[in-house]
């Protein structure tokens, strides 16, 4: 299993959904794109770098060749992938807490979906329905999502200081060095390697 | 419908696995003998989990090696799963699949054929399992072999940003030296943090998206 690469985890959740209910879902995926503030509370969560949902249709998984059997569903599937920073716990929770309205519309539809709250049966269906990854990448083990934007930020006002302010005397360029560090003190701060944090519930009950 | 989001990329594919058992040769990851047979009586899909898990992580990772990458993952799809007791009719899928999702800057087509000419050796020894990779042979047919197992993405949310790589590590780079400097800077005279910003600047090379910088896959920093 290699769900965690520095301060990332990668999640994959694969679960049942009536062929009939998945255009329902693609409905409500489309109304989340056209009124994205549905999407605030996630953007407000500010530990998912990457995150997506895909409806794969019971007669869409590919078929290459005749010698491959083909596929005869019952169910559509949604695929739920995310890129966080943090635990496993750490993430559920945050959902659960933080936008289960929003959960309750992406998963709605699907089969024996149980609401986001009460969170341990949120935890189960998520738990029982989750596939490990056998190999993950992350380009930046060390930065969170937060550090990634809050550098392309600092980056940017760095390079306009750089530019603008370089030919000042010594004490006027101290002084706008320092309106540079009040104004840009939410990006700054060094990064190393994360701690180290636990799997997932599930993996640790496999190693016990 | 929503592959991406500005200029991220949200690549989602199920390549199927071979029925059956593997007759494989040569592994540049376990083996030390050019076409040793190994494994022969295992599956197409222990074959490449096997593979996977033996990938090197961080910097020595094909995606590494593959331009734009943000995150990206491998995993084998064995069945689908039913929790929802005996009311319920059951599925079961006929193949095993590769699933490959990947987040990247930029285009699907010059993304895909990075990959395979970065890592064709190693591209072939993990896909030879899967359905119909036989009959791919360049990157033109890998681009066309990945599109074929393609599921578009139905919501694809972009929590961080869509600039390209080596702009997002060389201003993760900046970010960290210039935290670092500004400590070092604490009490120091209106001169002497003039100078030593002139020299701060020196030593990133603002202008210089390439270098110095973070590399890909990066999971140590670097001692300044």
């Amino acid at each position: 299993m290699s769900n965690i690469s520095g301060k990332a985890y990668a999640i994959n959740v694969i679960t049942p959904i009536p062929w009939w209910k998945a255009l329902w879902q693609y409905i409500a995926f489309k109304f989340v794109v056209l009124f994205p503030s549905n999407l605030k509370g996630l953007i407000n969560l500010s530990l998912i770098h990457y995150a997506r949902w895909t409806v794969i249709g019971r007669d869409s998984f590919p078929h290459l060749a005749p010698s491959q059997p083909k596929e005869d569903l019952h169910y559509s599937y949604m695929m739920f992938e995310s890129n966080f920073n943090g635990s496993w716990d750490q993430y559920i929770d945050s959902f659960s807490f933080a936008i289960p309205e929003g959960l309750d519309l992406f998963w709605r539809f699907n089969v024996g979906y149980p609401k986001s709250i009460p969170l341990h049966d949120f935890y189960d269906y998520i738990r029982f329905n989750q596939v490990e990854n056998d190999h993950f990448y992350n380009a930046y083990p060390c930065a969170a999502s937060n550090d990634v934007k809050s550098a392309s930020a600092l980056f940017d006002n760095l390079k306009a200081f750089s530019e603008s302010k370089l030919e000042l005397e010594d004490d006027e360029f101290l002084a706008a060095y320092n309106a540079l560090l009040r104004d840009n003190q939410q990006h700054l701060g060094s990064m190393d390697v994360g701690p180290a944090f636990s799997p997932s519930p599930f993996s640790n009950a496999k190693e016990a | 419908m929503a592959n991406t989001s500005g200029q991220a990329y949200g690549l989602t594919t199920l390549c199927p696995i071979i029925n059956g058992y593997a007759s494989v040769f040569n592994s540049n990851l376990n083996s030390n003998t050019d076409s040793a047979p190994i494994n022969q009586n295992q599956s197409h899909d222990k074959e490449i989990r096997r593979l996977l898990q033996a990938l090197p992580s961080d910097e020595g990772s094909l995606f590494a090696k593959t331009d734009n990458t943000y995150f990206a993952r491998l995993f084998v799809l064995n069945d689908v799963f039913f929790q929802q007791g005996n009311d319920f009719k059951r599925d079961q899928l006929k193949s095993k699949y590769l699933c490959f999702n990947s987040n990247f800057h930029g285009e699907l087509e010059p993304y895909l054929t990075g990959m395979w000419n970065n890592n064709e050796s190693l591209v072939r020894e993990i896909w030879q399992h899967c359905v119909a990779f036989e009959q791919v042979n360049h990157a033109e047919d890998f681009v066309a072999y990945i599109k074929s197992c393609q599921i578009d993405t139905t919501l694809f949310f972009n929590g961080s940003n869509d600039k390209p790589l080596a702009e997002q590590l060389k201003a993760l780079y900046v970010k960290h030296m210039f935290s670092e400097f500004v400590l070092t800077q604490q009490g120091k005279s209106a001169a002497e943090t003039k100078q030593g910003f002139k020299y701060f600047l020196q030593r990133v090379q603002l202008n210089n998206i390439d270098s110095p910088s973070w590399k890909p896959g990066q999971s140590q920093i670097q001692a300044n």
